[in-house]
């Protein structure tokens, strides 16, 4: 059993035995439901409504991929835009920042008075929270190329672009992989919260229904999906990552 | 390509201070002579190099390749560059590595070797599809050798390319850089720490003093290659570039 | 590596597409389809309004945001039923409902206009109209009563408000002019007392957090007596202190440009409201097309009928439903005032009975 594997079967085994000990506790010091839930409930309250928490997190997931795409997309073309135009950078990045800062709690209602009650704000914000991380990590992988390299293309009397497509790029790649490594659950969470304070659909709403309901079993079996969700997109852009950016140590197997 | 440099002066400025780095270089070389420059560290071998191949401009004085400047040189693919660390393209494989030094090359230069054939002549034929991360220092830096080769220029300018390799790589790959050198007689300048070194490859060893720096020895090595140690005339060549290393300032003799 | 570049853009690409074929399907609509539990009632709230109507009326659209999630508030209640019923139907109207986080939206849309109808408390509507200055205007006061009190575990031992003293109470956001009130009427020494910010989790109470919890009447002791504990409750009311509960609110503007609109819309929902009354049983399952199934349908007919109760006083007995006067508004600005809290001197923009006489002459 190789490295990877063996890990994974260690993963599995952790949570089971957390799992086991939470149930174990619950029962034993007789914890009442709406205090903590036992994972058993828990998942005895997914069972009983899979038509609900899969149409909540269809929602939850596409508003999160869409606002990650934007996010990408927009942090990934601004990178590029200053890359090659190193003049705007002091002003797209004081601009970056303080946009980052703005409290979402803040912003979000705005959001839904300029763009309606529907999903769209909730795009907005997850895309807001995610391209600032793609935003630095893929500017910093752009511009920080091995000067040796540099000076090779420069002997080979590249053109500006001929250096940014076949040297900044692949470099850039690690870079937005790391990026992406962060943004992933953070547009989760983004479109969570988003939710949270304010949507006719999704697992944000469903956990705050039942937070304000005091029905704890719905709450956590929300959070239980949300968590394999984080974990699932987690490893998959690891599986990603090991095929593209293949000449890196740390994604290579042992 | 011949080099003739004429009262080359260059000064690295910011606005704090002012550091000359090198000051009034006169010299010239014949076309296909393999120069060897050597001093301590900081001396301006690195940036003697670095104006040769536009990657500088000098401050005052001129270098003329064949009577001409070096950026029409650098951009007519005449010059070939290599430094200490191989720099190969990490996502590229061997064969790609050495395709993408021809790929920019101007459309009315046809190369004479094709990426295999310079890939046998280095030896690295069985890893042609193998990427960098899975070779050793030394076959990266032979990697680096074939790309170098597959641009067929006039001018190689090598900074301390195997300085990072260990003793036996090293040994091996002078060998092996006079074999592909000697057929096409390119111009080279090479940079090194290390006396042996420079005594195995140069036809003429310039000796270089630091702050500013200056060119104050100019040795030529009449001896026809392969060159052993045991040979006394070697020794004395070596000797008088003990003397020629002693007179700089903080001499930093190699091993 | 060319290889790899196309596994990264494949990639991007079932992104893209993954994204708005998981949005769609889920659509923007809250819960409406019914879910395990209640039985659908025919037709379902929504059909109501997709089906088409037999006459060529052209009916008028308009949003009513309800101030909270989806439950048994007595004016969500009238304007689900009106809608499940067809009150509205009849009356023209083709009211799209939407819910509100609690965090205020509801008030920030109505003032721009994004929709026209929604529902506030009485002394959160006055404080709101001198400071910030909204232009809100209560037509209906469906709670003739406030919705507030204040509860202790009957274990505790604490009998009345005096004996809150050396004690701590709870109060959420910021502490409440009625609970100062309160305790001065109930001769209680307020230094006494230790105030805690504390925010919704009546489980405070039960696990001795605090001693006094802040609730809403109709909500939370039904949380805390389903977990076997028997409450004191003490509300505002009781020791002589002005309340009044939740209203239906609409702006200025949309009171002087379409008065015949809100007219109709309150003729339905408190023909809904009548009709809740009537038959709390099918109101509740009204209700509970628009909740979810973490929702105890017993808890919201508690709230049901808990409202119902404060929505009745002599004046309704004698004006119907939503009867509103100036001595009460008066009463409670007074309270407010004594409190130190921002109130205009005139608050008689603040409501009116308009609309409710005009609802009443059919």
């Amino acid at each position: 059993m190789n490295g990877k594997r063996k890990s994974g079967w260690v993963a599995l085994i952790i949570v089971l035995v957390f799992l086991g000990g939470w149930e174990a506790a619950v029962r034993l010091l007789d914890v009442p439901v709406y205090i903590l839930p036992s994972p058993s409930r828990t998942f005895e309250t997914l069972a009983a409504n899979p038509q609900m928490y899969l149409q909540a997190s269809a929602l939850t997931l596409g508003e999160s991929l869409a606002g990650l795409l934007i996010g990408v997309l927009t942090g990934g073309l601004l990178a590029v835009l200053l890359t090659l135009l190193p003049g705007l950078e002091g002003g797209v990045m004081t601009l970056a920042i303080l946009m980052k800062s703005m409290p979402l709690v803040a912003i979000a209602p705005l959001l839904t008075i300029w763009l309606g009650f529907g999903v769209v704000p909730k795009i907005v914000i997850t895309a807001l929270m995610t391209f600032f991380p793609v935003l630095v990590n893929v500017l910093s992988g752009l511009q920080h190329v091995e000067p040796a390299l540099t000076d090779l293309f420069h002997s080979w009397n590249a053109s500006r672009w001929e250096v940014f497509r076949h040297l900044r790029l692949p470099t850039a790649l690690p870079f937005l992989f790391a990026a992406l490594k962060i943004s992933a659950p953070l547009a989760l969470i983004g479109a969570v919260v988003a939710e949270w304070t304010g949507a006719s659909g999704g697992l944000g709403r469903t956990m705050w229904l039942a937070y304000t309901n005091l029905n704890l079993p719905y709450l956590f079996a929300a959070i239980f999906i949300l968590a394999a969700g984080g974990m699932t997109l987690f490893r998959l852009l690891g599986w990603l990552e090991r095929k593209v950016v293949f000449w890196l140590p740390d994604s290579r197997e042992s | 390509m011949n080099i003739q440099v004429e009262a080359l002066t260059h000064i690295f400025a910011n606005s704090r201070l002012q550091r000359t780095a090198l000051a009034e270089i006169n010299f010239g070389v014949k076309s296909g002579q393999f120069v060897a420059l050597i001093g301590p560290s900081g001396c301006g071998k690195s940036t003697l190099l670095r104006l040769a191949g536009d990657l500088l401009q000098p401050t005052r004085g001129t270098i003329t390749l064949d009577g001409r400047k070096p950026p029409e040189m650098r951009a007519a693919h005449e010059i070939a560059w290599m430094a200490q660390s191989p720099a190969l393209l990490p996502w590229l494989d061997a064969r790609q590595n050495v395709a993408l030094a021809q790929r920019f090359m101007p459309a009315n230069r046809h190369p004479r070797l094709t990426v295999d054939q310079v890939l046998e002549r280095v030896g690295l034929s069985d890893a042609a599809g193998a990427f960098p991360f899975t070779l050793s220092g030394g076959m990266q830096q032979r990697l680096a050798l074939a790309r170098l080769l597959a641009l067929e220029a006039s001018l190689w300018l090598m900074d301390e390319p195997f300085a990072a390799l260990d003793e036996i790589s090293r040994e091996r790959l002078t060998t092996e850089l006079l074999d592909l050198w000697q057929p096409f007689h390119p111009t080279v300048l090479w940079v090194t720490h290390n006396i042996y070194e420079a005594l195995r490859l140069a036809d003429r060893i310039l000796v270089v003093s630091p702050s500013p720096g200056r060119i104050v020895g100019d040795l030529a090595i009449d001896l026809p290659r392969p060159r052993s140690e045991a040979n006394p005339r070697f020794q004395q060549i070596l000797a008088a570039l003990r003397t020629a290393l002693g007179s700089t300032a903080n001499a930093q003799v190699a091993q | 590596m060319r290889k790899n570049f196309w596994l990264l853009v494949s990639f991007v690409l079932i992104l893209a597409a993954c994204a708005p074929a998981a949005i769609t399907p889920a659509a923007t609509e809250p819960v409406n389809t019914p879910t395990a539990g209640p039985t659908a009632i025919e037709p379902s709230p929504t059909a109501a309004v997709v089906e088409p109507s037999p006459a060529p009326v052209e009916l008028l659209p308009m949003t009513f945001m309800a101030g909270y999630k989806p439950q048994a508030n007595l004016p969500f209640v009238g304007v689900y039923v009106a809608k499940a019923k067809g009150f509205f139907e009849e009356e023209g109207l083709d009211v799209t409902v939407e819910h509100s986080a609690g965090q205020g939206q509801h008030l920030q849309l109505l003032s721009a206009g994004t929709i026209q109808v929604t529902n506030q408390d009485a002394a959160v509507l006055l404080q709101r109209r001198a400071d910030p200055g909204l232009p809100l205007v209560a037509i209906a006061l469906l709670g003739q009563k406030g919705q507030q009190a204040y509860a202790a575990l009957k274990s505790s031992g604490i009998e009345s408000p005096k004996d809150w003293e050396g004690h701590t109470v709870g109060y959420k956001g910021t502490p409440p002019p009625d609970l100062f009130a309160l305790i001065s009427a109930a001769g209680a020494d307020k230094d006494k007392i230790e105030l805690v910010n504390v925010g919704f989790d009546p489980r405070l109470l039960t696990e001795g957090k605090v001693d006094v919890y802040p609730v809403f009447k109709s909500n939370e002791p039904y949380l805390i007596q389903s977990w076997g504990y028997d409450l004191n409750l003490w509300a505002a009311e009781d020791f002589g202190v002005p309340s009044l509960g939740l209203t239906y609110v609409t702006s200025e503007e949309i009171l002087e440009t379409q008065p015949e609109l809100l007219t109709r819309f309150l003729r339905g929902a408190l023909r809904g409201i009548q009709y809740a009354a009537e038959h709390p049983d099918e109101a509740i399952e009204i209700t509970l097309t628009y909740t979810g199934p973490e929702t105890d349908p017993a808890h919201m007919r508690f709230m049901l009928d808990a409202e119902l109760k404060d929505a009745q006083s002599d004046l309704t007995a004698e004006n119907g439903w939503g009867w509103q006067t100036q001595e009460q508004w008066q009463a409670l600005a007074g309270m407010l005032k004594a409190e130190g809290l921002p109130v205009e001197d005139d608050i008689s923009g603040a409501f009116t009975t308009r609309i409710l006489e005009a609802a009443r002459d059919k």
